[in-house]
């Protein structure tokens, strides 16, 4: 009875400041000058990143630069982790020694495999519209990064090796992206002297399709980096534990 | 109103009842095995159902849009049926290969099948 009494006081609290925030809450009338400005020239106008995506035109545009050092803390991140787990040649060899055989039933393993097809093809689908519709490079790349992830709990991270994605490979990619976002970002150095300019550099359309100029560019290179990095990191963390051990020397 | 409406409505109605139901088993059944089964109800009578009955629903109205509605409640509501099966499987799998969890069976069927 005590606890009923107590839940039915929870519910009605909870309905009041709802209905209370709900009639309270009405949207602003007027827009910051800011926001304005943003939104009148992401896609027309002047100043524009010709992309009808007002956030990633400010990320990847009117605030590049801000983003650009975001991305290099995450990096730097995944370089702290990867020296962490650092393997000599033996060892990496060692570690990668093991059966590729799925750990789960049956009907899970062939769910993952649909599964897996259908997360690339999102992840893909994420990163390429960034500039169009909600999305970019990085929320494109930690979906891409579940793929690897899935395939490593319902089979094992020696099935993932086997098929050609070791962490080496893992980590080229990554750099392949970091040299891409690098380049886009001074290419335009070359050509007015401004450093990550997007307009009229890069082109604003392909086939009809708004590119948005750099950002469908920084959205490519920062899924294949992020994706790859995530990658690199878990294929770490799911080297079993008997094997870190011998590596480190730890005594039972 | 049409048929397909009708249908729609119904399977909707039909995904609230499992909601409800797999809901008092949740905190009703007695071990993990049988309040697996209860979330399953949840998933797939409760979210896959009633997303094919919105599909149902929005092609059976005229509202803009109705074919882009319809499409991607259905393609929810498949991935749905192949997602949660396999993880209420992967999970009953290594609930019953670590022995974490209590388990009085009345008759092993996997048992006599190794045997």
């Amino acid at each position: 009875m005590k606890r009923l009494i107590g839940l039915l006081t929870i519910l009605i609290t909870v309905l009041g400041v709802a209905c209370y925030v709900a009639q309270n809450l009405t949207p602003p009338e007027n827009l910051h000058p800011l926001g304005e400005y943003y939104l009148e020239n992401s896609y027309f106008g002047e100043h524009s990143a010709k992309s009808p995506e007002a956030v990633t035109s400010i990320l990847w545009d009117y605030r590049g630069v801000d983003t650009l050092f975001e991305t290099a803390v995450f990096f730097l991140a995944i370089i702290g982790s990867l020296t962490l787990f650092r393997l000599n040649k033996e060892q990496a060899e060692e570690a990668k020694q093991g059966e590729p055989k799925p750990q789960l039933p049956e009907p899970v393993v062939v769910v993952t495999k649909l599964t897996v097809a259908m997360i690339l093809a999102v992840s893909a689908s994420i990163a390429l519209h960034g500039q169009l519709t909600p999305g970019g490079g990085f929320q494109g790349g930690s979906a891409l990064a579940v793929a690897p992830l899935l395939v490593i709990a319902a089979y094992t991270k020696y099935a993932l090796e086997k098929n050609g994605l070791d962490k080496t490979r893992a980590i080229i990619i990554r750099s392949i992206g970091l040299l891409g976002i690098a380049l886009t970002a001074l290419t335009p150095l070359l050509v007015s002297g401004y450093i990550m300019q997007n307009q009229p550099i890069f082109p604003a359309k392909a086939l009809g399709v708004p590119l948005g100029g750099s950002l469908v560019l920084y959205n490519l290179f920062e899924y294949l980096a992020v994706g790859a990095g995530f990658t690199a990191v878990f294929l770490l963390l799911s080297i079993p534990e008997e094997k870190f051990k011998k590596f480190l020397g730890v005594r039972r | 109103m049409n048929t397909l409406f009708t249908l729609g409505a119904i399977l909707v109605i039909i995904g609230g009842i499992c909601d409800l139901f797999g809901a008092i088993g949740l905190l009703k059944f007695p071990n993990f095995y049988i309040r697996l089964h209860a979330a399953t109800i949840g998933t797939i009578g409760g979210a896959a159902v009633p997303l094919f009955g919105v599909a149902l629903l929005a092609l059976s109205t005229n509202i803009p849009n109705k074919y882009a509605i319809a499409g991607a409640s259905l393609i929810t509501g498949i991935i749905t049926l192949l997602a949660a099966p396999a993880g209420a499987t992967a999970l009953a799998y290594a609930a019953h290969k670590t022995n974490a969890v209590e388990w009085n069976p009345k008759t092993d069927h996997l048992k006599e099948a190794r045997k």
